[in-house]
């Protein structure tokens, strides 16, 4: 055997019988990003995002309104500057206001304008993606209603989740019971109000209190995060063996699979490493395979 | 919870001491009321166009008003929950029916009865809505391949195609290939919230050990709608 196709065997072989990596951590893996306007009594605003790594990747949510939360844009790992113009502004104007955000893998942030017009600010809010307890959800509330100096939210017969919250303050995440059917909503020097809203298990909201057009308050829980009501324990059985290299009792068999599959991987690595359009999808596995062991 | 309470209990006591400090006291008031009065004055003084156009919006607004208005719930679109119908991935030749899956005594997720069928956990969000979807096959039988056989000879970017009852497809497209020992299976990755509509297909691999006629390994796969 030459070195080099023993070394070709070496790898096929490996790749062949570790098969995966057993972690990885793929470049692409994406973070989420979402935008919203909680200011009342600013008009519509020409939203930026743009990679400061990759300046040539920029978003523009166009006419952005007073309660807007935006869709969740999958954008890929690194920093982003946020900017806002007034609706129409000419893109080369300065921006009212711009801050940066670190979106990092698997994770999610959304970028809030908040507090009056007087005082805007972009604040980035991180929003939860961690398993709430067995049985519960999470919900925070952001308070984006000039109308209320601060408000108190409840969910009846669970804890509170805002108390004494002033406008333009969020709270951090509370975990409540599931299954809750309604929330109670007590503006500072109103009266408390109890509203439907359906709290799911394993779920994650924002209670966002906005100013209803002509007077007085609109509540609306939006879904920041969901998953499983009950987590299944463990892994799957999903699967009898068949595949594993022969019948159950005859160890000849697994042997002499093992060899053709052998042959057949080995075959394969040369085949694959002489055909350049290939050779991107496997060298991956290759060097998982490696890493391995 | 347990600082919210405890700062408006101290506000109260403050407020309780408040005659025993009087000049503090009363320095507090006139620095209030200077803040306030800087305050109005801001609020109402240089009135710059764009509040000026807010102003003028909400004027049918009883803004005077001290006692707020209505506190309304705002109208939502009702969650969907459109069961997935077929699982079709056409880098492996994948194409099957999908069955609901639900737990077995132990709570563990439990895999389809039929060995050529995939099947949904339907205790988990469907393909197309927020959070991860999961789909379980067999990777075999006793006689041979089964419907998730090719599973991990997925990668990154291949596209996984779900139809739902209601005619839709969703289409998703794998991110990671992961292969775990099933005493350290992933639950918070698998399982855990995602702020997106995510999808995740799940078989065994790796070693079978023949005694506890099982594999020891279970393979995923992550994707995320596109």
């Amino acid at each position: 055997m030459t070195r080099t196709s023993r070394v070709l065997t070496v790898v096929a072989v490996t790749a062949a019988l570790a098969g995966l990596p057993m972690t990885t951590a793929t470049a692409d893996e994406g973070g989420l990003l979402r935008l919203a306007h909680l200011s009342p009594d600013t008009p519509a605003v020409d939203v930026y995002v743009d990679s400061v790594a990759d300046p040539a990747a920029g978003q523009v949510f166009p006419a952005v309104g007073y309660g807007t939360v935006s869709e969740y844009q999958s954008v890929p790992p690194g920093t982003y500057a946020i900017s806002m113009r007034g609706a129409g502004a000419d893109p080369a104007s300065p921006p009212v206001l711009s801050t940066t955000v670190e979106v990092g893998a698997d994770s999610a942030r959304t970028v809030a304008g908040v507090g009056p017009f007087a005082d805007l600010g972009l604040e980035v809010l991180e929003d939860d993606l961690t398993p709430p307890p067995a049985g519960s959800a999470r919900l925070r509330v952001v308070a984006a209603a000039a109308g209320a100096q601060s408000l108190d939210v409840a969910v009846p017969g669970g804890p509170a989740v805002a108390t004494d919250l002033a406008f333009a303050d969020t709270t951090g995440y509370v975990d409540v019971p599931a299954g809750a059917t309604s929330v109670t909503v007590t503006p500072e020097g109103g009266e408390a109000t109890e509203l439907p809203v359906q709290v799911a298990a394993g779920s994650v909201y924002s209670v966002l209190v906005l100013d209803r057009p002509g007077g007085g308050l609109t509540v609306r829980a939006a879904l920041d995060a969901a998953s499983p009501g009950v987590v299944p324990s463990g892994g799957v059985e999903a699967g009898a063996g068949g595949t594993a290299g022969g019948t159950a009792g005859s160890p000849a068999l697994p042997l002499a699979a093992t060899a053709a599959g052998v042959v057949l991987a080995g075959g394969a690595g040369l085949f694959l490493l002489t055909t350049r359009t290939h050779a991107a999808r496997v060298p991956g596995r290759h060097a998982a395979g490696r890493r391995r062991r | 919870m347990t600082r919210a309470p405890r700062h408006r209990a101290m506000g109260s006591r403050s407020r309780h001491r408040a005659p025993r400090r009087t000049r503090l006291g009363v320095l507090r008031l006139v620095l209030a009321v200077l803040v306030l009065a800087a305050g109005a004055v801001a609020l109402t003084w240089p009135a710059p166009d764009p509040r000026a156009a807010a102003g003028t919006a909400a004027a049918s607004a009883p803004v005077a008003a001290p006692v707020p208005g209505p506190v309304v719930l705002a109208e939502q679109p009702a969650p969907t929950a459109v069961p997935p119908t077929r699982v079709r991935v056409p880098a492996i030749g994948l194409d099957s029916g999908l069955v609901d899956l639900g737990l077995d005594a132990t709570g563990a997720l439990q895999a389809p009865t039929d060995d050529a069928t995939a099947g949904w956990y339907a205790g988990g969000p469907a393909p197309g809505d927020v959070g991860p979807a999961v789909l379980a096959g067999h990777v075999d039988s006793v006689r041979g391949p089964a419907v998730f056989s090719r599973l991990g000879e997925l990668t990154d970017g291949d596209r996984v195609l779900v139809d739902r009852a209601d005619g839709s497809t969703a289409t998703f497209t794998v991110t990671r290939v992961e292969r775990h020992p099933k005493d350290a299976f992933p639950t918070d990755a698998v399982y855990g919230p995602t702020a997106d509509a995510q999808l995740r297909l799940v078989t065994c691999g790796g070693d079978f050990d023949r005694s506890a006629r099982s594999y020891e390994d279970n393979v995923v796969v992550f994707a995320r709608m596109t």
